[in-house]
């Protein structure tokens, strides 16, 4: 028993600590990020500002194009979640519950694509969209989600085989199609999977920085994350508004987690059974 | 009741089995549906994998600078690769930031899983805690590591300073900077590595601790000989995953040492030039996409390779049931 209490006691300072590694970098962020230019500059460094600049954060939206990479980030994130529930959800379906010819060959190719590292595919697919004329355009960006990934076809599939066999039994006797079976059976019981996958889609495309680095060129096209980096470039001494702008792009991730956090982590509990 | 019993009867008389009937049902059209349905993928495969990977494989024995076509050029993109010193480098680096990422993060993550697991309250909020990080983009990486690292600013000079040690450059130290990208990679994706671990440990069962209590275990002995051997098929997954996540790191190297500046990136003096960089300022800063594509390809291959060994090695040390 007292073996039991100092097991836990060593827990909760070990997460404890641990949780402050975590945390104390935001709080220093979001401190720089109440501070003048001046102030986030004095040597040696005040930790909490003087006076806390609550208008830095309404100045965000002066600084360069700010909203108008926001409008991408927004418009490239919700196309790609769209394109992933309509897309994975239809083909993890079809893996699931249909028989039809090469399925098993094709499901070896889904998971086989799932291993190839992506490095490889990276210069055909730039060379592709440029014959497209698609390059600086945010088309790249979001086109290849209404293509099915893999991970989402997995998880949909694995969603979807775990629903009783009745009730499609029951639909197929009043003579619905596969397609109506799963409009308007599989697609209302899968919800929390479908959840699942917007949230991963989501956060994917509003991190993502690779796929704009590579396919925009002209700032206005620039989505949040490299937007906010083209900034420091050009507008110096502003440091504590990019800080600010940073941190306000979290907010709709951080939103989504505080209220959905069960979705991450069930996500994470297949990762961990697959 | 009643009725199971007229089945059985019914089953004995006739050799057909149970289910058939209703499968017998055939669906219209079933196989032109799942097809249809399937089509998605299939149109990805086509033009997303199997044309991109044929392509580039051929690109890597061509000369490609994308306004003329594609010129074969033979073995020339791997020989150059061989005296490239610069491509060394990045391969160098790319080990040099695995080997240390890879095992530390697991490590940390496994240990915090554990700590975590002893039904803590608050456990909600540490784990919350920890996610943080992970779902941050690169950017609000930069700035929140920039609050700690800044060589002028930062929090851990400060502190380094009211110790009396001299302060650090941190990322602008070419020594300093894999060791302390490796931290901050550490720190941003260990929420992520702790939360599989978590749900791996949950089929750990309890009544073999309380055996290895009954023989007099402690902690450390419990760790090592029931928990890690029995969380292994996990920690198996996880070491493949990051590794092959790790070789293509480019995002966290690019902001963190470039803010943006792809030219900067992967300095001081391509200390941090990783095989992402490399490849990226060929292909995409020079438009060299056959010497890039062929990088791809070793990048590919030297993956391959790790996960077989990974996968020979694991009947060594991971343990099914």
């Amino acid at each position: 028993m007292r073996k039991k209490l100092l097991g836990k006691s060593f827990g909760y300072v070990l997460i404890g600590i641990s949780s402050l590694i975590m945390i104390v970098p935001f709080l220093s962020a979001l401190m720089n990020s109440l501070k003048t230019y001046k102030e986030y500059t004095t040597v040696p460094p005040r930790w909490i500002p003087e006076v806390f600049q609550w208008s830095n954060y309404a100045d965000v939206f002066k600084l360069g194009n700010i909203g108008g990479y926001t409008l991408n980030s927004i418009f490239v994130a919700l196309l790609s979640v769209i394109g992933a529930l309509i897309s994975c959800s239809m083909v993890g379906f079809a893996f699931a519950r249909l028989r039809f010819p090469l399925k098993s060959a094709l499901f070896v190719l889904v998971l086989g694509t799932m291993m190839i590292p992506a490095v490889v595919i990276i210069i055909p697919h730039f060379i592709i969209f440029n014959k497209l004329n698609m390059l600086d355009t945010l088309t790249p960006l979001w086109i290849i989600e209404w293509l099915a990934q893999p991970f989402g076809i997995f998880l949909m599939r694995q969603a979807f085989m775990n629903i009783p066999k009745e009730y499609e039994e029951a639909a197929k006797m009043e003579g619905c199609n596969p397609f109506q079976i799963y409009m308007r059976i599989f697609i209302p019981m899968a919800r929390p999977t479908l959840a699942t996958l917007a949230i991963f889609t989501f956060m994917g495309k509003w991190n993502e920085i690779l796929t704009p680095v590579i396919y925009l060129t002209s700032n206005e096209k620039y989505t949040l994350p490299i937007g906010i980096l083209s900034l420091s470039g050009q507008w110096t001494g502003n440091e504590q508004l990019m800080i600010a702008a940073a941190l306000v792009s979290l907010v709709p991730i951080l939103l989504v987690f505080l209220f959905a956090e069960k979705y991450f982590v069930q996500n994470h509990n297949m990762a961990g059974i697959k | 009741m009643g009725n199971m019993l007229n089945d059985n009867a019914a089953l004995k008389a006739d050799p057909m089995p149970k289910g058939k009937p209703a499968r017998k049902r055939k669906w219209d059209h079933e196989g032109r549906w799942g097809l249809l349905m399937a089509s998605p993928y299939l149109l990805h495969f086509i033009i997303f994998v199997a044309g991109p990977l044929a392509a580039s494989l051929y690109f890597s024995f061509s000369d490609y600078d994308m306004l003329n076509p594609p010129e074969w050029s033979g073995l020339d993109n791997f020989r150059r690769m061989a005296g490239d010193s610069m491509f060394w480098r990045s391969l160098w680096n790319t080990l040099y930031f695995a080997v240390l990422f890879v095992p530390l993060q697991t490590f940390l993550a496994l240990v915090l899983a554990v700590a975590l697991n002893q039904r803590l309250k608050g456990l909600k909020w540490f784990r919350m805690a920890h996610f943080i990080p992970v779902i941050s983009s690169w950017t609000v990486i930069l700035y929140v590591a920039d609050a700690v690292f800044n060589p002028r600013f930062g929090l851990a000079n400060t502190l380094l300073a009211k110790l009396g040690l001299a302060g650090q450059g941190w990322l602008q130290d070419p020594k300093l900077a894999i060791p302390l990208l490796v931290f901050i990679a550490v720190w941003k994706g260990i929420g992520y590595i702790m939360v599989i671990y978590l749900a791996g440990l949950q089929s750990v069962p309890g009544d073999l601790y309380e055996a290895a209590e009954i023989d007099g275990a402690g902690a450390l002995r419990k760790f090592r000989y029931i928990t890690v051997p029995l969380i292994s098929p996990t920690t198996f997954l996880v070491v493949i995953m990051s590794t092959i996540s790790t070789f293509q790191a480019f995002e966290q190297i690019y902001v963190l040492t470039g803010r943006g500046d792809i030219s900067s990136a992967g300095g001081p003096n391509n200390s941090s030039l990783v095989m992402m960089l490399y490849l990226y300022r060929e292909g995409f800063t020079f438009m060299r996409m056959g010497y890039a594509s062929a990088i791809a390809w070793v990048l590919f291959m030297i993956l391959f390779l790790l996960t077989l060994v990974q996968l020979r090695a694991q009947k060594k040390w991971v343990h099914y049931d």
